[in-house]
């Protein structure tokens, strides 16, 4: 066959047409949203926001009409379709009596011949605000105290307790007619939390901003789309030069396109930028930012390099082991965590130290859903019965490098603790290449579920690695001296009663999800309530590791002496 | 649908099957039945595995948006059932899986009105009420509990209209029973009537003795079906003929069939069955081939002069292949299809009433552990002697309940036939394009 010779097959059949017009599915994990990703998930807000724009819920909070919430001096909103199909299905069903539907019908045959329909009386239940009947001209009165009027006609909407009753009277301004509908306030979600199937695809973000107008320019919120930033490092030169400017990050509209000189730093001060119309008239070099540096070329996602592992014992061993590193992980962030100080903290320091804490422990808290997912997972192999849970620390975690590890090691948050965290946390090492190979496993012989719960892992790892480098550049503005209880802070001297209280929680927390995980679910929920309990709060974990911070120590949790919970050691 | 295992293809299992029919070169791509039309040079450089082309096959290979991975086990919604209402059968044909409905005993008494509601209760709970759902009725002989099939139907036909569901129904007779309100019934809701009719009065009253024995099964079958066959209204019905290895003269058959008044005739060759009943020996696979290709040689002329086809197992393959049909099982047994026996357990197969490893559950739930091992062993990918085979993802391995009985002249057998097939589908699809765009050839069951 020449290179040259285009070639050309012809599809005989259904199957070989559908492949031609598919393109080549990937064959490794690729960056991206990850599969736990929901609407909820997503930047959206009650303006032209990012990814969805929340006003356009409320579109369709009337059974079967969709309306357009803008107030004029008589009215609320105007009516512009209604779902005659979604009405004649609920008459068939008998849930709607023959005279509502006739007033549908009389409303759609109008908006068809371009008779405009307006909401001009709103009566329902407003969330606290309670029942209520509003007309338009009641939003500019002075309304204070229980029972008070919503300030204007979307956020009266907005407020209505879903699945109550609510009637409208709809006009049709000329010539004039008055209906009085009553439905139950629509639900915008369904039962899998999904949007519900009224809405029609790119309904929610019809209204959002658009990227290439010079929006860009004056917009001041400073929360523009990942890709599109304020600032971000240069776009990358093959090769790559030896300059440690090339991670420096520039103004993303900056007027000088060029490259060579290397772009200025972005400054706080107001730089040289594209104006308005050089945006309109140039917006293709405004480069896409992808993993925080602007991009000249397609997207290249990392291959995804996870070696699957030979038998379901090796998996099995593996997965034993990265529920033992999840404890592990957690040992070490929760003596980080409560080193910090709580109080006596300088000027200037309270703010970021206090985000630090409370990332520190969002994390933690995370680790411990690692923990039961990899037990789940574990569980639904079913290689025993009944279950033994994997609730065994490991003694020591993966290094970056292939095949190293380091001693599990509670320790202050000082800088070079905080820099082996992120190290722990980076995408495709350490951590995250261990659960690599689980996940290539699932691949090949696992469920959509084992999978997927894996995925969920690996993606919230990578948010830890990112939020890690956010607690290192807020501690790093400050001396460790300042924020630490002490740079080499101790553990309590054995029989210190704070301790003690600490690890009899900790044993006790053990203990419970010992038998949570066994039984599963539904039989096992109340000790996981238990184990929930037994955390967080002042008498859980979190108030005894408090109490031994407050007296000077380090937060330490020591090997339990019960086979169930004895030390791992890596594969 | 929940992906509950998967099993990878072996390393070594054909990509793809290379033929040539009346209008040139092809190739087809086992995994997800893709057929293209080669160029002669690609052709040729295929046939000398060159690695362009082979990198080319194996791209193509590849799932497309929308389609199942082929490796994986997965676990449907029950959608289709099948109701084992009776436990005996007014005629006695030597070669019956059910043993006129007892199953050697397994099946002792026909099933109740309370076991059938409640079968039937269980699937529209867990049924995805978006594809069509079907309820069967098997036996036995069915109509020997008319009375639970008429009330099962109605019972179905409203329960399932109350809830939105697209209710269907099936019925596999021997049709010497039917009587007129039981016509008016297949008539009246949309049933697909399965007829067991093997050929002309002496070879059907040879093969299809009443229970006594004696003769004249073809007679009351044509009798009794006679109004069905001539005003069918919302029913669908077509013949089944069981080939045993005394006679292969299909044509005969297939005319005699006909002839009674049956739209369409499918031809099953007896697998499986007691030793004096003519299943077929290894000897005779290539002898049944040639008969099968003769007759589907008949219909294809029909077909080129823009006739129907009235071969069932000839139309279906032409429809399978037109749409790139291609499965790791063979049927949904276990998957989206359960047979309730009549003391309310579900089997994988209404074949296997009373065998232990396809019983999965009861009316009152699915053993999903159970469920999952059955369809972990049947899965194709599982079955050592599907793994050098092109036709792996056509044929699946064939009937579980007959894999036993698979030898290489049997799986001959498919290979020959789909070969055929392949061929007489090219160059229909190239003479008469729009055979294959009719809508009974987009939808509805494979």
């Amino acid at each position: 066959m020449s290179q040259q010779d285009p070639i050309k097959l012809i599809p005989r059949n259904a199957a070989a047409l559908r492949r031609g017009q598919s393109q080549v599915s990937a064959a490794r994990l690729v960056t991206g949203n990850s599969a736990a990703t929901r609407l909820e998930s997503g930047v959206g807000n009650c303006f032209p926001g990012l990814e969805c724009d929340l006003r356009n819920l409320e579109r369709r909070f009337f059974p079967f009409l969709e309306v357009d919430i803008v107030e004029t001096t008589v009215s609320l909103a105007n009516i512009v379709a209604v779902d005659m199909p979604g009405v004649q299905s609920a008459v068939a069903a008998g849930q709607m009596t023959a005279a509502l539907s006739a007033i549908y019908q009389l409303i759609n045959n109008d908006l068809a011949q371009n008779r405009r329909w307006v909401i001009e009386q709103l009566t329902g239940t407003f969330g606290p605000l309670g029942n209520q009947s509003l007309r338009v001209t009641d939003f500019g009165l002075p309304s204070i105290g229980d029972g008070r009027r919503p300030p204007d006609a979307w956020t009266a909407i907005r407020m209505l307790t879903e699945g109550t009753p609510v009637t409208i009277i709809a006009r049709r301004v000329s010539p004039t007619v008055r209906r009085t509908l009553t439905g139950a306030r629509a639900r915008y979600l369904d039962d899998n939390g999904a949007l519900a199937k009224m809405f029609s695809p790119g309904e929610l973000t019809q209204s959002l901003c658009s990227p290439w107008t010079h929006d860009f320019r004056d917009c001041g919120c400073y929360y523009w789309a990942t890709n599109h930033p304020d600032i971000a490092k240069p776009p990358l030169p093959s090769p790559p030069p030896d300059d440690p400017d090339i991670n420096v990050e520039v103004s993303w509209l900056r007027a000088n396109r060029s490259l060579t000189p290397l772009p200025a730093p972005a400054t706080p001060r107001e730089s040289a930028e594209l104006r308005h119309y050089e945006i309109n008239a140039q917006w293709q070099a405004l480069n896409f930012v992808l993993e925080g540096r602007e991009s000249l070329a397609p997207y290249q996602p990392g291959i995804f390099s996870g070696e699957p592992f030979a038998t379901p014992a090796e998996l099995e061993t593996h997965l034993r082991y990265a529920a033992g590193v999840e404890l592990a992980v957690l040992h070490e962030y929760l003596a980080a965590l409560y080193s910090l100080k709580l109080t006596g903290l300088p000027a200037g320091s309270a703010e970021d130290v206090m985000a630090a804490q409370a990332e520190l422990l969002r994390i933690s808290i995370g680790e411990m859903r690692h923990l039961r997912i990899v037990n789940d997972v574990l569980a639904s192999m079913r290689i025993t019965t009944p279950f033994v849970p994997a609730l065994r620390v490991a003694a020591s975690v993966p290094g970056v490098q292939p095949g190293a590890f380091r001693q599990t090691q509670p320790r202050p948050a000082r800088p070079d603790v905080i820099e082996e965290f992120i190290a722990l946390e980076q995408p495709s090492l350490s951590v995250d290449g261990l659960y690599a190979k689980i996940l290539a496993t699932l691949e090949q012989s696992g469920t959509d579920e084992q999978e997927q719960t894996i995925r969920s892992i690996m993606s919230e790892g990578e948010e830890h690695f990112e939020t890690f480098k956010f607690i290192q550049e807020w501690l790093g503005a400050h001396n460790p001296n300042d924020y630490l209880l002490a740079p080499n802070l101790a553990p309590p001297p054995a029989g210190n009663a704070l301790h003690q209280t600490l690890q009899q929680r900790y044993r006790a927390l053990l203990q419970q999800l010992f038998d949570g995980y066994q039984q599963g679910l539904p039989a096992g929920a109340a000790n996981i309530n238990a184990a929930r309990n037994l955390m967080l709060g002042a008498n859980g974990i979190q108030g005894a590791a408090e109490a031994v911070a407050r007296a000077g120590f380090l937060v330490v949790f020591d090997t339990v002496n019960d086979p169930r919970f004895a030390p791992i050691d890596h594969p | 649908m929940l992906t509950i295992g998967k099993l990878p293809a072996a390393p070594t299992a054909p990509l793809f099957k290379r033929f040539a029919s009346a209008i040139g070169e092809h190739l087809l791509i086992a995994p997800h039945s893709r057929l293209f039309d080669l160029p002669p040079d690609f052709a040729a450089a295929l046939d000398r595995q060159e690695e362009e082309p082979l990198q080319l096959v194996a791209a193509l290979a590849q799932a497309a948006s929308g389609e199942e991975a082929l490796e994986k086990v997965v676990a449907p919604n029950p959608q289709s059932l099948s109701l084992n209402v009776s436990s005996s059968c007014n005629l006695a044909c030597a070669y019956c899986y059910a043993g006129q409905g007892a199953f050697k005993g397994a099946q002792p008494s026909p099933m109740s009105w309370e076991v059938a509601r409640a079968a039937i209760d269980r699937l529209f709970a867990t049924a995805d009420a978006q594809a069509p759902l079907t309820v069967g009725f098997l036996g036995g002989e069915p109509f020997v509990n008319r009375a639970l099939i008429h009330r099962a139907t109605h019972y179905a036909a409203e329960a399932g209209a109350a809830r939105g569901l697209d209710v269907r129904f099936a019925v596999t007779t021997n049709g010497t029973l039917l009587n007129k309100n039981d016509i008016e019934l297949l008539r009246a809701y949309r049933f697909a009537v399965t007829v067991s009719v093997d050929g002309g009065v002496e070879l059907h009253d040879a093969q299809r003795p009443l229970a006594g024995g004696q003769a004249g099964s073809f007679a009351r079958l044509c009798a009794a079906l006679g109004p069905l066959l001539a005003d069918p209204g919302l029913a669908l019905v077509a013949a089944r003929a069981t080939v045993n290895r005394r006679d292969f003269n299909l044509r005969q058959r297939f005319a005699a069939i006909l002839a009674a008044g049956f739209p369409e005739v499918g031809f099953a060759p007896l697998r499986a069955a007691g030793p004096d009943a003519g299943a077929l020996h290894d000897e005779d696979w290539p002898r049944y081939l040639a008969a099968l290709t003769e007759l589907a040689e008949d219909e294809r002329a029909r077909a080129l002069q823009g006739a129907n086809i009235r071969l069932t197992n000839f139309a279906v393959a032409l429809k399978q292949l037109y749409r790139g049909a291609s499965s790791p099982y063979p049927c949904g047994a276990g998957g989206g299809y359960f047979s309730v026996a009549a003391n309310g357990d579900w089997y994988a197969c209404h074949r296997a009433i009373g065998a232990p490893a396809y019983r999965l559950g009861d009316n009152h739930g699915l053993d999903e552990m159970r469920r999952r091992d059955f369809l972990t062993s049947r899965h194709v990918h599982a079955q050592t002697a599907c793994q050098t085979c092109w036709a792996r993802y056509l044929c699946s391995g064939g009937c579980h309940q007959e894999a036993t009985q698979r030898t290489e002249s049997a799986c001959g057998f498919v290979r020959g036939w789909l070969e055929f097939c392949l061929r007489a589908y090219c160059e229909l699809s190239a003479h008469r394009p729009e055979f294959f765009s009719a809508d009974q050839y987009l939808g509805g069951q494979q």
